[in-house]
C-alpha cells in the first residue's frame, strides 16, 4: 500500500474509531495536529489511537511518551505505522 | 443545628478484617499490595492489588451466610456493617427502627461477578444465582432485607468519591430531621471489570503506587468496605463519641470525564467549602488524609489545591491508599474511619513509598510514624466524572 | 417541599418537544422506546462519546440549561446509567480477552457519567451527584434537592431521573421475572392475570428551587419505605397523608405505578381504598417498567396539574369532573420498594 492510501485509510479508520460525528477523511489534513487546537482530541482519544493501532497494524506501544511522539499529525503516525507494522 | 457524632465504625482492607489490626498495618507502615488471588484474570500476576485476603467461602462461613446469590461486595459490606453496628451498640431494633438510615454507596455492585454477569446478560434461559445482583443498589437492598431496615435507605455512586458523599447523604439526612442515625458507607470488590477499565486508562501502577513522588506510575486497585454509624447529637448522650463530622462538601470539577483540571478547581472548591461548613480556618486543620491515587493527573493538581488552600502551611498529609491501594467507591468510607483513627490515637501514620517530591509542587508526605497533637482532620476523594468531595473530622 | 418551574421528558411518548398524550403509542416486543430525538444542539465533540442514556439527559436539560445558567448543582437519580456503555466494555473484555481495550465505554459506563456530563456542559462547579438506589434513585434524588434547599434557600437545581433498555439488562429482568414471558400489547399491560411487565426507559428533567412565583406546582411530599408487608404500605401511606395535612378528600388523583404483574396489583388497591373519592390513573402503559419511572410519574403529574386533563387510556376510575390540585403518586418496584408524593398545583 502506498503512504497516500494508507493516509486515507488511516483517517477512515481514525473518524469511525473516535466516532468523529460531521468529519470526513479530506476533513483532516495531513499535518494538522491531532490533539489540542488541531482536531481537538484529548487524553482519552490519544489511548483509543493506541488500541487502533494494535488492532489493525498490530503495534504495541507501552511507553507513552512514546505515544507522544508517534501521535502528532496522520504524517508522523502514517511514519510510524510503515516501519512497524506487523499486520 | 444538630451536631452528628460518629459512634461506631467498621472495616475491611487488604490491611486486616477489624479495626485493630488496620490500625497496627497502619502504625508498622505495612502495604497490603500484593499479587491477586481470589479470581482468575490475565493480570494476577503482572499488576498488584490491595486484596481482602478472604475468600467468599471464608467469609460466608465467618458471617453465617446460607442463602445463595451474595455478592463479595455484600459480603464484604456486611462485615464491616457488623463491626460498625456493635460497636455503637445498636440493637437489632435499633437497625430496623425507621428512623435508622443506611446509606450505601458503590461502584461496582455485583459486577464484581463480571463472567456471571456476561453470561446471564448475553441469554434469555436460565439465570446464575446472583442474576438479582448485579446492580450497585443490591448491596444496600441485600443489608436492608438482612436487617428488616425501615428507615431511608440510599445507594451513591459518584465514582470513587462515592462514600464520602454516602457520610454526607447521612448527615444531611440527621440534621434535617429525617433520621435519628445513619449507618454510612461504602463497599467495592475488586472485578475484572474495573481492572480492564482502568488498565485501559493507562493509570495501573506497574508496581505498588507511590502517591506524591516525582516517579508515580498510577493507582493499585483495591477492595474492602467500611462503616460509620452517624447519630445526632441529643441521642448519645451514654454513649461513646468517636469523632463529630463537622464539615463537608461536593463539588464538580466540570472539565473532563476522567481527569482533574490542571488547577484542580473542583478539589479547590471541595476543600474550601468543606471548611466554611465547619466553621474552621485552613490553620485549624492538622491532618489531611488525601485522595492521593499514585496517579501522575490526580496528585499534582490535589497537591496544588492544597497549596491555593493552605498556602505555604500545608497541613501534615499522606495517602493511606499507599498502603490498601485504591478501593473506589469504598475509599471514602475507609479513609473516614483511618481519619478518626488518627483523631482517636493522636497519631500520625507513615504514607509508604515516597522518594522524591513532584517538582512543581514540592509537597512531602508524612512517612514515619508520630503522635501528633490532632484536633480536625480532613479527608478528600476525588472521582471520574470531575466528582470531588471533602469531608472534615474532629475530635470530640 | 419545593417548587417546580420548568419540566423536560423525552418518554416512548410523544412527550419532547411538543406533549401529545391521548394517542397511546404502543410498545414492539414488550419494549417501550424512548422516542429519538435530534441531537442538532449537542456539540459534535462531546456527543460522539456519548451513548443513549447520557444523550437523552443531555437532549432533555438541553432547553432548561439554555434558559437557566446559573444553577446551583445537579441532582441525578439513575439505577444503571449508562448500561450500553457498561455492557460494550464487558463484552471487549471477553471478546479480546482482556487485552488491549477502548476505555471509553469503560468512562461512560460510570452511572454518574450523566450528572456529570451535564455539569461539564454547564460548566456547573456545584453539588453533582448520582443516586443509583433501584427502585428509589430519583426519590432519593427528590430527598436531596428537599434538603439541598432547606440549606440553600436561595438556590436552584436541576434535578432528574432516567434510565435506559438495553438488549442486556432487558436479558437480566427477563431471567428475574420481571418482564413478561408473553408478547403482549401496552394498552393490554392492566387486563392480564400474569407475572411480569414490559421493559421501558426516558429522562425526565426539572427545574426547582424554593420561589413559588413562576412556579407550576409544588412538591409537598416525599416518603420511601422498603417492605413487603402490604399493612405497613398502608400505614405509611395513611402517616404521609397525615403528614401532608390533606383530608383524603382532597385528594383529587392518584396516579399509581401499577405495572401488570399480578403479584404487586393488591398494593396498588390498597391504596386506592384509602382515597374513594379520587380520580385513579395509571401510566406504566406508557412508559414501560424500569427503576426511575416515577419521574416520568412526577413529570406527567405536573403536566396534568397544568393542562387540567386526563387521557382516558390513563383512567382507572373515573369520578365526578372537579379541578385537578392535588395528585398522589403511588409507586411500587419489584413489590417491596414503595414510594409516594404528594403534588400539588400553584
Amino acid at each position: 500500500m502506498g503512504s497516500q492510501e494508507l493516509k486515507q485509510e488511516l483517517k477512515e479508520k481514525i473518524i469511525e474509531f473516535l466516532n468523529l460525528i460531521d468529519t470526513k477523511p479530506e476533513d483532516i489534513k495531513d499535518d494538522q495536529p491531532l490533539f489540542g487546537e488541531g482536531l481537538g482530541l484529548d487524553s482519552i482519544d490519544s489511548i483509543e489511537l493506541i488500541v487502533l493501532l494494535d488492532r489493525n497494524y498490530g503495534i504495541k506501544i507501552k511507553d507513552p511518551k512514546e505515544g507522544r511522539k508517534v501521535l502528532v499529525d496522520i504524517n508522523t503516525m502514517v511514519d510510524y505505522i510503515v516501519k512497524h507494522r506487523t499486520k | 443545628m444538630t451536631k452528628v457524632y460518629v459512634t461506631g465504625m467498621g472495616i475491611l482492607t487488604a490491611l486486616g478484617d477489624s479495626l485493630e489490626s488496620n490500625r497496627d498495618g497502619l502504625k508498622e507502615g505495612r502495604c497490603g499490595i500484593g499479587s491477586l488471588e481470589g479470581f482468575s484474570t490475565r493480570y494476577a500476576d503482572s499488576l498488584l492489588f490491595g486484596e481482602v485476603k478472604r475468600s467468599n467461602e471464608e467469609l460466608k462461613k465467618l458471617l453465617s451466610i446460607k442463602e445463595k446469590g451474595v455478592s463479595r461486595t455484600s459480603l464484604l459490606a456486611l462485615h464491616a456493617f457488623n463491626q460498625a453496628v456493635q460497636e455503637a451498640g445498636l440493637t437489632n431494633q435499633n437497625i430496623s427502627d425507621k428512623n435508622t438510615a443506611l446509606i450505601l454507596a458503590n461502584t461496582v455492585g455485583g459486577m464484581c461477578l463480571t463472567d456471571e454477569l456476561y453470561r446471564d446478560a448475553n441469554q434469555r434461559d436460565s439465570g446464575s444465582e446472583y442474576v438479582a445482583s448485579y446492580d450497585c443498589g443490591s448491596v444496600g437492598i441485600y443489608l436492608q432485607q438482612k436487617f428488616a431496615m425501615h428507615g431511608i435507605i440510599n445507594t451513591i455512586n459518584t465514582a470513587c468519591s462515592s462514600s464520602a458523599n454516602a457520610i454526607m447523604y447521612g448527615v444531611r439526612l440527621i440534621k434535617k430531621g429525617y433520621a435519628k442515625r445513619a449507618i454510612v458507607g461504602g463497599a467495592d470488590s475488586l472485578a475484572k471489570f474495573t481492572i480492564n477499565g482502568f488498565n485501559s486508562l493507562h493509570i495501573l501502577s506497574s508496581g505498588r503506587c507511590s502517591p506524591f513522588d516525582v516517579n508515580r506510575d498510577g493507582l493499585n486497585l483495591g477492595e474492602g468496605a467500611a462503616f460509620l454509624v452517624l447519630e445526632a447529637e441529643q441521642h448519645t448522650s451514654d454513649k461513646k463519641k468517636l469523632a463529630e463530622v463537622k464539615g463537608y462538601a461536593n463539588t464538580n470539577d466540570a472539565f473532563h470525564p476522567s481527569t482533574l483540571s490542571e488547577n484542580g478547581d473542583g478539589p479547590y472548591l471541595a476543600m474550601e467549602k468543606a471548611l466554611k461548613q465547619a466553621g474552621l480556618n485552613p490553620d485549624e486543620i492538622n491532618y489531611i488524609n488525601t485522595h492521593g491515587t499514585g496517579t501522575e493527573n490526580n496528585d499534582e493538581v490535589e497537591s496544588k489545591a492544597m497549596i491555593k488552600i493552605f498556602k505555604n502551611k500545608v497541613p501534615a498529609f499522606t495517602s493511606t491508599k499507599s498502603n490498601i491501594g485504591h478501593t473506589l467507591g469504598a475509599s471514602g468510607a475507609i479513609e473516614a474511619v483511618y481519619s478518626i483513627l488518627n483523631l482517636l490515637y493522636q497519631e500520625i501514620y507513615p504514607s509508604l513509598s515516597f522518594k522524591e517530591s513532584i517538582e512543581a509542587t514540592r509537597l512531602i508526605p508524612e512517612q514515619v510514624y508520630s503522635k501528633a497533637m490532632i484536633k480536625n482532620v480532613m479527608s478528600n476523594s476525588f472521582g471520574f466524572g470531575g466528582n470531588c468531595s471533602s469531608l472534615i473530622f474532629s475530635k470530640v | 417541599m419545593f417548587y417546580i418551574h420548568h419540566t423536560v421528558c423525552i418518554s416512548p411518548q410523544i412527550s419532547f418537544p411538543e406533549v401529545n398524550l391521548d394517542n397511546l403509542l404502543t410498545s414492539i416486543d414488550n419494549k417501550l422506546y424512548a422516542k429519538q430525538v435530534s441531537s442538532a444542539d449537542i456539540p459534535p465533540a462531546i456527543l460522539r462519546r456519548m451513548g443513549k442514556a447520557v444523550k437523552m439527559a443531555v437532549s432533555a436539560s438541553g432547553p432548561l440549561l439554555k434558559h437557566y445558567t446559573n444553577l446551583d448543582g445537579i441532582i441525578i437519580g439513575t439505577a444503571n446509567g449508562g448500561m450500553e456503555d457498561c455492557i460494550k466494555f464487558l463484552n471487549q473484555i471477553f471478546q479480546y480477552e482482556e487485552g488491549v481495550l477502548t476505555p471509553t465505554n469503560f468512562v461512560q459506563s460510570t452511572p454518574n457519567a450523566i450528572a456529570a456530563q451535564l455539569g461539564f456542559i454547564s460548566k456547573n462547579k456545584g453539588y453533582n451527584i448520582t443516586h443509583v438506589h433501584r427502585g428509589l434513585a430519583f426519590e432519593n434524588a427528590l430527598i436531596d434537592v428537599e434538603m439541598l434547599l432547606d440549606d440553600n434557600p436561595a438556590h436552584t437545581y436541576l434535578l432528574g431521573g432516567l434510565d435506559e433498555i438495553s438488549d442486556y439488562n432487558f436479558n437480566i429482568e427477563y431471567l428475574c421475572g420481571y418482564i413478561k414471558k408473553e408478547i403482549i400489547n401496552n394498552s393490554e399491560l392492566y387486563t392480564g392475570k400474569t407475572t411480569g411487565s414490559i421493559a421501558g426507559e426516558g429522562v425526565a428533567m426539572f427545574v426547582v428551587n424554593n420561589n413559588k412565583e413562576g412556579a407550576i406546582s409544588i412538591l409537598k411530599n416525599v416518603k420511601t419505605i422498603h417492605t413487603t408487608d402490604k399493612n405497613e404500605v398502608l400505614e405509611v401511606f395513611k402517616e404521609f397523608l397525615f403528614n401532608s395535612q390533606l383530608q383524603n378528600d382532597e385528594i383529587d388523583m392518584l396516579l399509581t405505578g401499577e405495572n401488570g404483574d399480578e403479584r404487586y396489583i393488591t398494593y396498588s388497591e390498597l391504596i386506592e381504598s384509602v382515597v374513594p373519592d379520587a380520580i385513579v390513573a395509571r401510566y406504566k402503559h406508557m412508559l414501560g417498567e424500569f427503576q426511575t419511572a416515577s419521574a416520568f410519574a412526577l413529570w406527567l403529574a405536573n403536566y396534568i396539574l397544568q393542562d387540567q386533563h386526563v387521557p382516558v387510556h390513563m383512567v382507572k376510575k373515573q369520578t365526578i369532573s372537579k379541578p385537578l390540585r392535588n395528585i398522589i403518586i403511588y409507586n411500587n418496584y419489584q413489590g417491596f420498594q414503595h414510594s409516594f408524593m404528594l403534588l400539588s398545583k400553584v
